[in-house]
């Protein structure tokens, strides 16, 4: 337990001192007020625009926002915030490997699946951290300048994307025992979320895979029940532990 | 007691045979010497013994306790440093030995003390800077500190003085002399030099296998030269010998050498004796590491 404790206290050291941990900060605040100026701004750009694109026929109602649309905006950029943060990560296991630092923490007797769980926790941690912080932000503003309440099944629409993330970084892990360099580990996580997004453009399938999740605006609209979401919810949990449990066994065996 | 005992260790990288049935027993409590060319195996060797490398074949046995590659209960008895020792950068020296000290599970005052303590020891006392800047030497000393963490049995060294200067060299030979005591010292090495200086006992591994190992002065009594180098007094005298023992060659003024196969000392000194050939020395000798390597790398 206390080896476990001084290696997350190492990865989290890392974390802050190689700055990641400070430009996700950033990077997850900004993406959260964001959501709510661009919605904020919409229609104050169009009043501005309103003469030129009169002149080129188009006549601008005026438009009246919502919530709604501040949420959208936050189904619309937080790929951005996910995209981020897994390439500032995907060489957490990786430059060890290549610069050889694990093979003093192991031969100081640390059991090899400490590494995993200590790297996976900081990351778990780290992107719920960033990403309910975003979203508070964002309901915040809403709160401020809206009404949340138009809004249907937020919170259900919001832990579907969380964990949507969650899946992504068991895929990171996954690839991150298996490969040795950071292009790798990317290359095989980019592959899987590809495949399971385009599979999921066949309307028979699309129900069955994790990347439903990131349709949160089909839900906030209620477009979509939820209940539709829950198998793939079922699946991407199954599979992110299914990645983590097998990247154990992969680290186990790996030559460093 | 034996601390390390390996038997018939077999390791090949691809259709290259590495280590071809390497047997190797370090006694307890010495400083021992492992000697080999650049690419003889070394770093295969210590890698396998701390289970971070698969073998092909053999076994390892370290204080009683058979080694398992992926497994680290063994590494409990060893300190290591690593050719090439790699740090978290972004930590300062005491730092990373406190994460070494958590991570072997040692108690918080236990962990500072002893951090203090080898810091004082490797000369990185007063170091607040991040390991980062350190120099190739400083890295080193770091590393014997966190390799000696936790009291090992058995310290484990590769190659740690080969990259560094004279004065860089001395101190680590002056720290592991300093620690003979508490442990038992392996480190690996081509530089002779090292092992004649602190060095109880010595392997010569070579194609694959331990040539030859033992005690260092019963290796060199073994090994002792069987060659005698007579010096004479006056110039014509190296004549009146190479007379009559055809074989001996002239390798400096007045000086002569013969080697114990063709002539027997005793004749030698009769010949001089009846002659009254004014001699100035005779001596046997000594044999160097260097020869002795060089007939160890030539069977
Ligand atoms: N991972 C590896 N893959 C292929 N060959 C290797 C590997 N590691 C070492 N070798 C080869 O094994 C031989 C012994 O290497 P090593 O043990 O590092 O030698 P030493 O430490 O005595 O200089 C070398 O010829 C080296 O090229
Ligand atoms: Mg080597």
């Amino acid at each position: 337990m206390k080896s476990l404790l001084a290696f997350i206290k190492k990865e989290t050291m890392e974390q802050l001192r190689s700055g990641r941990l400070i430009i996700l900060g950033i990077l997850f605040i900004l993406l959260g007020i964001m959501n709510p100026a661009v919605a904020k701004l919409t229609p104050w750009l169009l009043e501005v625009l309103a003469d030129s694109l009169a002149e080129s026929g188009m006549i601008v109602t005026s438009v009246t926002v919502t919530a709604m649309d501040s949420w959208m905006q936050f189904f619309k950029n937080i790929p951005m915030g996910l995209i981020a943060f897994i390439l500032l990560q995907s060489s957490i296991f990786t430059k060890e490997y290549q610069s050889g630092t694990l093979v003093l923490a192991l031969t100081k007797g640390i059991q090899r699946y400490k590494v995993v769980i200590s790297k996976t926790v900081v990351l778990a941690v780290l992107w719920t951290f960033g990403y309910w912080v975003c979203f508070g932000i964002t309901y915040g503003y809403n709160a401020y300048f809206w009404d949340n309440s138009v809004v249907q099944n937020l919170l259900f629409s919001v832990v579907c994307w969380w964990l949507f993330g969650v899946w992504v970084i068991a895929l990171l892990i996954l690839f991150s025992t298996i490969a040795k360099s950071n292009t790798d580990v990317l290359v095989g996580t980019g592959s899987v979320v590809l495949v399971s997004y385009l599979l999921g453009l066949l309307p028979k399938l699309r129900e069955y895979l994790p990347t439903l999740l990131t349709d949160g605006n089909f839900l906030i609209y209620g477009v979509e029940e939820a209940a539709i979401y829950v198998v793939s919810l079922i699946i991407a949990l199954a599979t992110s532990l299914i990645c983590f449990v097998m990247s154990i066994p992969i680290f186990n065996k790996k030559q460093l | 007691m034996d601390m390390l005992y390996i038997t018939g260790l077999h390791k090949r990288f691809g259709d290259k045979e590495v280590l071809n049935g390497l047997n190797l027993t370090v006694p307890e409590h010495s400083i021992f010497g492992f000697i080999g060319k650049n690419g003889a195996g070394k770093t295969t060797t210590m890698k396998a013994v701390l289970g971070l490398l698969k073998t092909d074949a053999g076994e390892i046995v370290v204080n009683g306790e058979k080694v398992v590659y992926g497994q680290t209960s063994t590494n409990r008895y060893i300190g290591y440093l690593p050719d090439v020792p790699e740090f978290y950068s972004f930590m300062t020296a005491p730092e990373y030995l406190r994460f070494c000290g958590e991570v072997t599970g040692m108690k918080k005052s236990e962990n500072e003390n002893r951090c203090r303590e080898l810091l004082e020891l490797v000369g990185l006392g007063d170091e607040t800077h991040r390991i980062k800047g350190f120099s190739r030497g400083m890295k080193q000393r770091l590393g014997i500190a966190q390799a000696l963490l936790n009291h090992p049995k058995l310290l484990i060294l590769d190659e740690p003085t080969s990259a560094l200067d004279p004065v860089g060299r001395k101190e680590i030979l002056d720290i592991l002399m300093a620690v003979r005591e508490q442990t038992t010292v392996l480190f690996s090495t081509h530089i002779l030099s090292d092992i004649e200086r602190i060095c109880t006992d010595v392997a010569f591994l070579n194609n694959g296998v331990v040539g030859v190992q033992g005690k260092l002065s019963e290796i060199k009594t073994k090994y002792r030269s069987k060659e005698y180098l007579v010096e004479t007094e006056r110039e014509a005298d190296l004549l009146i010998l190479q007379k009559t023992f055809p074989n001996m060659q002239q390798t400096g003024r007045n000086q002569l050498i013969f080697h114990e196969s063709h002539y027997t000392i005793f004749d030698m000194l009769c010949f001089v004796t009846e002659k009254h050939i004014s001699i100035v020395k005779i001596e046997r000798t000594e044999p160097t590491l260097e020869s002795l390597f060089m007939e160890v790398a030539r069977k």
